[in-house]
């Protein structure tokens, strides 16, 4: 049995998340109950990878804090921080620190805030040679464009001008490399090259052979709205589970792929219609009810008569009676008070000249946001951290981080 | 103070010894040493971090039988002679010991007067026991092979019948490869036994991942552990039935992960320790889970160290609550005084519950026939057990010597007890608590932003700057921010042996701004209310004399700037609880200073975790 070693990149911030990522980066972000990153190392663990270093740099005790010795994963998981931020060829020399490898030994590389599934990741094992996930994207100009020959990969092309784009087909950044492009990937470095895809896209056309497999089981998380997509996909997949350490109220019905963790309880007459995530210690209704892709992280409370749908809702908030929330993104220790009103309904975003429909969006806020009774948010209502809202305002657009309105 | 670990029925002892001694280290670290119990004993000892051991041990042959001692010094300076395991003089008999002998000089003169020849190889107390019980062995037969075990364990009653004053002990015999004596009296000391493997240690830290239940020994417990089974004996002579309990951590939450410290991490894991500690009893319109056994007029609380800081903390807010007032003691001063006055509750606040002084206070305060509170981590401690209820802080194993997470904890159990009497009283109302309750919740995520902002980092590292080459800083507060410049105070002289006095703000002109020189760095930690505008008063009083000013304040606050050379503001809370944020803000200062000047943080100089001894 091959056991690989595999280094997850883990160290950036996630700035186009704005308050959510104030004092977390965006790896840690809890979908489905668990940060992105414990997503992934669970997928690798389903693999023949045995030892896996993570290199943090931003909100690093985060990471450490939440994860300890690492000892609940049958791999051996290493911590590493990078010293300075140095591109993602800074972060992976970073983690080759941590590591012994020899030059016939192929090395995994990853990216905590991309989910790809354990089987793709086996495949790109399985080949046993210098190879790259790929995967089709909507928006590929926002990444490497990946032009091929046959399954091998003939180059690729960082961010093109929406006209020159030949293919659909994007690096997923996940790569399996050996020492040999290890060390000129090293060498480059020297020469100030921070990109490891610029560095390796360098390698191919001076004859580098670089194996391709395609997955569709690739997601990547950018904008605040690409976590509800994730949060979505991983729910389907998730089977019900009621903690028996939960306190549910026998005339509450909960139907469906239900997750509820211990300590939480669950007042009377609340409706919950899977696949709903509810972690450990929240308490629910009397007569809420959350209803489809929801996830509600530790401590919330969601108050009477509130109705949640397809939402994410982080640690530590607190939505008192009669609020209406749908397609949204509230973060940790954000309260808002009763009869808080969201709309939801398509969006469309300019971010960097680059436009985004948004199917369904209600509102995105950052950490400890305070909004009071009565409060009516438009559709894509953005607010930053620490932003009070007063009694009965209308929200519309995107606020920054300490407003006061 | 000390850690003594034993392994009986295992393969791998050696290896496991270490490991022990390692989960230990933050008990003692002076010197440390362990015994084998093969044919013959085989002793290693050396001075210093385990680190020096290690490389003595490596080769030594397989046995199944062990003891090891980690240690603090406190009768005899710390050098390889003093060190534990100690031997008697014909080498059939090893003993490791943590507590003091108080009868020492008696045993010394019954042991020399039956023997004129005997020479002592150490200046500790523990060294006689060895004596003791080899010469108890003698008098039945010369030869161990002759002895039964019921033998043994008689003279090993005897020992320790003579024995005065506190320990936990674990003994071997030479010939007796399977075997250990314990015994335990005002220190602790825990067995575990799963039918193959019989453990035995000072806490549960080093048991941790090894076992998953172990048995709490009362005091007067002795017995012995064999591989096959263990049998325990109360003071009295009495079987004791061994009821073994779950343990309450999980192997990981005593080790360093991804952090270079323990303190570090410790740190780190307050934002959880507030949701843990809370979690279950704080609601909008309720105080849950919260016992008190008693509603006095008088409330007594007691503790050392960080913890009596903590009680400081307490006792304002059970005063502004619930109007009922409190005396707080040193524990050691609590426990020798006289205390009188009507009946009271007394609250004992202790991080690992086997603070003998808190633990003796504990114990007198029963016998007035006070009852009694626990404000304790481990609640499998003595004091847990001793007292009448207790609050558990839930912080997880604390292993950093200086005391951070566990303070949080324990200022957070002294506040549900306000608030549970200021109900109780009528005086904290619900729309209080329902006030409150709203910003408890959102309190680990202000922690949270706090701990991660770039700019407070930045600041921290300025102020650090203030104290580069100084020998002297004081910390200033009032009202619930006094207990916090004492804590802020006690952290630094801890870790960066830098001499930190706490002051209240008033006390300035009664004394303490003699001492201001030019350049002295003063960390001011914001109050609340109308003795807020005295401590910008104060930080003027001590600029004007040429002192660095650093002040901690909230977002909030514009005062400040104009007052200090150095603001750091912190995320606004609700007024009970902004006095942890800034304390944050004081361990990681000090953390930082302390590095700086190239300490460790995890085990200062003379210190060591859980002071088992008075």
């Amino acid at each position: 049995m091959i056991k690989m070693k595999a280094i997850i990149l883990a160290g950036g911030r996630g700035q186009r998340l704005g308050g959510l990522t104030d004092s977390r980066s965006k790896v840690m972000l809890p979908l489905a109950g668990k940060p992105m990153l414990e997503w992934l190392l669970y997928e690798l663990e389903k693999t023949e990878v045995s030892e896996v270093t993570i290199v943090h740099y931003y909100a690093s005790e985060r990471i450490l804090t939440y994860f300890g010795s690492g000892r609940k994963f049958r791999m051996k998981i290493n911590f590493v921080r990078q010293k300075a931020d140095r591109g993602t060829v800074g972060s992976l020399i970073a983690g080759l620190s941590k590591i012994n490898y020899n030059d016939k030994e192929q090395i995994l590389i990853l990216n905590g805030d991309n989910m790809v599934d354990s089987l793709s990741i086996s495949s790109l094992i399985d080949l046993n040679h210098n190879g790259l996930i790929v995967s089709e994207h909507a928006n590929p100009h926002n990444y490497g464009v990946v032009e091929f020959k046959g399954i091998k990969v003939k180059g690729i092309t960082e961010k093109p001008d929406e006209n020159q784009i030949k293919s659909r087909m994007v690096s997923t950044g996940v790569w399996s490399i050996n020492k040999e492009v290890i060390d000129k990937i090293k060498l480059d470095f020297e020469d100030g090259q921070t990109e490891l895809s610029t560095s390796i896209s360098k390698q191919i056309k001076s004859g580098l052979i670089i194996k391709s497999v395609r997955t569709e089981n690739w997601h990547d998380v950018d904008h605040p709205w690409d976590l509800n997509k994730l949060n979505r996909y991983l729910l389907k997949r998730m089977e019900r589970e009621v903690s028996n350490q939960a306190e549910i109220h026998e005339s509450s019905t909960i139907d469906g792929e239900v997750f509820i963790g211990q300590g939480t309880i669950i007042h009377p007459g609340c409706v919950i219609q899977g696949p709903v995530y509810i972690s450990e210690n929240c308490e629910i209704g009397p007569m809420a009810v959350i209803t489809g892709s929801t996830s509600i992280s530790s401590n919330c409370r969601i108050g009477p008569f509130s109705r949640i749908r397809s939402s994410l809702i982080m640690s530590d908030v607190q939505i008192d009676s009669n609020c209406s929330i749908h397609h949204s993104i509230i973060g940790p220790a954000t309260s808002l008070k009763s009869n808080v009103e969201i709309d939801a309904s398509s969006v469309t975003k300019v971010v960097r000249n680059t436009n985004y429909m948004i199917r369904r969006l209600g509102l995105v806020t950052g950490e400890a946001c305070m909004l009071e009774h009565g409060v009516i948010c438009a559709p894509g209502t953005m607010l930053g951290s620490q932003v009070y809202v007063s009694r009965r305002t209308k929200l519309d657009g995107e606020y920054n981080t300490g407003t006061k309105i | 103070m000390c850690g003594i670990f034993g392994v009986t029925g295992d393969k791998d002892t050696t290896e496991l010894l270490i490991h022990g001694l390692k989960r230990m280290e933050y008990r003692g670290y002076d010197s440390s040493g362990i015994c084998l119990n093969n044919e013959e004993l085989i002793r290693k000892r050396a001075v210093g971090p385990l680190s020096n051991l290690e490389p003595l041990v490596v080769d030594l042959p397989d046995s199944k039988c062990g003891i090891a001692h980690t240690r603090w010094a406190t009768h005899g300076a710390p050098t390889v002679e003093n060190a534990h395991p100690h031997v008697s003089s014909e080498l059939d008999v090893a003993v490791v010991h943590n507590g003091i002998i108080e009868n020492e000089v008696e045993l010394r003169n019954f042991l020399k007067s039956d023997d004129k020849e005997l020479e002592f190889e150490s200046e500790t107390d523990s060294e006689l026991v060895a004596h003791l019980l080899s010469k108890e062995l003698k008098k039945i037969n010369s030869k161990i092979k002759n002895i039964t075990e019921d033998q043994i364990l008689s003279s090993w009653k005897n020992v320790i019948d003579k024995l005065e004053g506190s320990y936990a002990l674990a003994a071997v015999i030479s010939g007796r490869e399977d075997s250990i004596l314990f015994a335990r009296k005002f220190a602790p000391l825990i067995l575990s036994h799963d039918g193959k493997r019989g453990l035995l240690a000072s806490d549960v830290s080093c048991v941790v991942g090894l076992s998953e239940s172990v048995f709490y020994l009362e005091e007067g417990d002795w017995g012995i552990i064999k591989d096959l089974g263990v049998k325990i004996f109360n003071i009295d002579g009495d079987t004791v039935e061994l009821k073994p309990k779950k343990l309450e951590w999980e192997l990981g939450d005593a080790e360093l992960g991804g952090y270079p410290t323990f303190m570090l991490k410790e740190i780190y894991e307050q934002p959880r320790v507030v949701r843990d500690c809370l979690r279950g009893r704080l609601s909008r319109d309720k105080i849950k889970g919260v016992k008190i056994p008693y509603h006095p007029r008088l409330l007594r609380i007691v503790g050392c160290g960080t913890a009596y800081n903590a009680g400081l903390l307490a006792r304002y807010y059970i005063e502004q609550l619930s109007k009922i007032p409190v005396i707080l003691d040193h524990a050691h001063e609590f426990r020798y005084g006289a205390p009188s006055g009507p009946k009271s509750l007394v609250v004992g606040i202790s991080q690992s519950g086997e603070t003998a002084d808190t633990l003796a206070a504990i114990d007198a305060a029963q016998e007035r026939g006070y009852p009694t509170l626990g404000i304790v981590n481990v609640e499998s401690s003595t004091i847990a057990r001793n007292v009448d209820h207790i609050i558990g802080i839930r912080a997880g194993p604390e292993i950093g010597v200086a005391s951070t997470k566990a303070f949080t904890g324990q200022v957070l159990g002294g506040l549900l007890i306000a608030m549970k009497l200021g109900q109780d009283s009528k005086n904290f109302h619900r729309e209080d608590l329902s006030y409150f309750d709203r910003h408890a919740r959102m309190l680990p995520t202000s922690m949270e932003r706090m701990l991660n902002d770039q700019n407070i980092k930045t600041k921290l590292w300025e102020a650090q700057q203030y104290f580069s080459g100084k020998n002297h800083a004081f910390f200033l507060g009032r009202n619930t921010s006094y207990p916090i410049a004492l804590e802020g105070a006690l952290k630094l002289k801890e870790i960066s042996y830098i001499h930190a006095e706490g002051y209240a703000g008033g006390e300035l002109k009664h004394g303490p701004l003699a001492l201001v020189e030019e350049g002295t760095p003063i960390v001011v930690i914001a109050s609340e209310g109308s003795s807020h505008k005295k401590l910008l008063g104060n930080a003027r009083e001590v600029s004007s004399r040429g002192a660095k000013v650093i002040f901690i304040t909230h977002q909030e606050d514009e005062l400040a700037d104009s007052h200090a050379d150095l603001v750091i503001k912190v995320p606004r809370t609700h007024d009970l609880l902004q006095p942890l944020m800034y304390n944050i803000i004081c361990q990681l200062l000090s953390l930082n200073i302390a590095e700086e000047r190239g300490c460790n943080v995890d085990r200062p100089r003379n210190l060591a975790k859980s002071v088992t001894v008075e």
